[in-house]
């Protein structure tokens, strides 16, 4: 068997009552719900090394620890619930302007990158901010509830971006969600992880892959 | 034109501190209900610059090295004391008053010891009529300086966690992260300095200037050693300023880049 893209051991940071294993191949999207305060965005924090924790986490067999912290988060990328901004405008957070194709795939207008921050609903901004990191392109998505903001349409519009992104460039995905629909959707054609009641409530099964 | 100062008696002093007495009274009839204060605010003043007095007359009489150095410390470490207490959020284990006392140290007390040993040079080169008032001066202002970036710097940092955090997870390092934070903090520091600037010679008469003109200089004399003083207050606040800055933001990361707030205490108010 080849080595996993992510690989996570007996990782716990506080916030969750206990620590986790799990193995993350090429190509794969997880699914991870539980209940709220059951620890998940705690762990994808770890797992981008945003927070102190106990326990390693290897990307393509490299431990965090062995590269620079900055290098391994370009890598392994967090994208929070809360989108935050420090710039004037949306173009301004972005490494390169993303392309007009790019945009009206998730139904944005290009008008938007030169709008002021505060114009932009929080679906707008949760979609940005999802261009903003892909185009670091990351080898492992963290994605905190990245669709919970939006209506059903660009929700599926996004998942869609996601899995083409994954599958063309071989990465892969935790996506942290409360949405039935989409657990069904996307769990449904593979793996979703739950923190089940012992681990503090994170159901797992398995990720979907393409 | 080096004319006899006038001198001012204790009896002239006495004549005006009836005055004072006098106006709290009317304050009091007026409903002012802070007369006890405004007496002890003046009555500190006239006790704390008697003994600066007393003990000045001593360090200049003495001309000790060793004298000048200790007031110097003193006024150092009030200055590094009064820069922690202004702080909203205090880095633990006395790191302020460490970092207040670093970028002071390497600031006002390096351009004093410069101007006094290349400009001025007066001998020996710390006679204390130069040195302790030059130093007061630079780290008076400083000192605000120093004490208003630190606090905007660490309020700053609290408030805006998730835009620091947000550039942390797309891989900026630390200090990238903290440049938008790190230079309203400086924005804030300078704007006091720069506005003394402007107005000088417009709005206000530097009390030094004022000083010398009184003591007999003439004013394009007076006015070459403000211009002197102004010129070092703008380089020791911009300096001490951008080091404090650049200190304490280190200070809020860890090993591995992580923002660690807890470093940072709430003072009590």
């Amino acid at each position: 068997m080849s080595t996993a893209l992510l690989q996570i051991e007996q990782l716990s940071a506080p916030g969750m009552k206990m620590a986790m294993d799990w193995c993350l191949q090429a190509g794969q999207l997880w699914l991870l719900f539980g209940r709220s305060g059951s620890g998940k965005s705690q762990l994808l924090k770890a797992v981008a090394d945003l927070i102190p924790h106990q326990g390693q986490v290897f990307l393509n067999g490299v431990e965090a620890a062995q590269i620079p912290a900055p290098l391994w988060r370009r890598q392994v990328m967090y994208f929070s619930a809360e989108t935050a901004w420090w710039r004037e405008t949306v173009a301004l957070h972005f490494r390169h302007p993303p392309s007009e194709q790019q945009l009206a795939i998730l139904g944005l207008e290009p008008s938007v990158l030169t709008q002021p921050i505060e114009q932009l609903s929080s679906g707008q901004k949760q979609r940005l901010a999802l261009l903003r990191g892909l185009a670091w392109q990351p080898k492992v998505l963290l994605l905190d509830e990245t669709s919970a903001n939006l209506d059903p349409e660009s929700t599926q519009r996004l998942e869609a971006l996601v899995k083409d992104y994954l599958e063309q460039q071989q990465a892969a995905a935790i996506w942290i969600s409360h949405d039935v629909a989409q657990q069904q959707r996307l769990g449904g054609s593979g793996f979703c992880r739950d923190l089940s009641p012992r681990e503090s409530a994170l159901i797992a099964a398995a990720p979907s892959e393409f | 034109m080096q004319t006899e100062m006038i001198l001012i008696s204790y009896a002239d002093l006495a004549v005006l501190s009836v005055l004072v007495v006098l106006m709290g009274g009317v304050l009091w009839l007026h409903g002012f209900s802070h007369v006890r204060q405004f007496y002890w605010a003046n009555l500190r003043t006239v006790l704390q610059l008697s003994l600066m007095g007393i003990w000045l007359s001593w360090v200049f009489y003495a001309q000790n090295p060793f004298w000048v150095f200790l007031v110097g410390m003193v006024m150092l470490f009030a200055a590094g004391y009064e820069i922690a207490k202004r702080q909203h959020y205090r880095f633990a284990r006395y790191q302020t008053i460490l970092i207040g006392l670093w970028s002071l140290s390497l600031t006002a007390l390096v351009l004093l010891v410069g101007v006094l040993t290349l400009i001025i040079q007066p001998e020996p080169w710390y006679q204390p009529q130069y040195a302790i008032p030059l130093l007061g001066m630079l780290l008076g202002n400083s000192m605000t300086a120093i004490g208003v970036g630190l606090d905007n710097l660490t309020r700053n940092s609290k408030q805006l966690k998730a835009q620091i955090e947000a550039q942390l997870a797309l891989g900026y390092s630390a200090q990238e992260s903290m440049q938008f934070v790190k230079q309203q903090s400086l924005h804030a520091a300078m704007i006091p300095v720069i506005n003394m600037l402007v107005a000088a010679g417009i709005v206000s008469l530097p009390g030094m200037m004022t000083g010398q003109i009184l003591a007999g200089a003439s004013p394009m004399e007076a006015v070459k050693y403000q211009i002197m003083i102004m010129l070092l207050i703008a380089t020791s606040t911009a300096a001490g300023s951008l080091i404090a800055v650049e200190l304490a933001s280190r200070r809020l990361f860890d090993a591995r880049s992580r923002l660690q707030l807890t470093v940072l205490q709430k003072t009590k108010d």
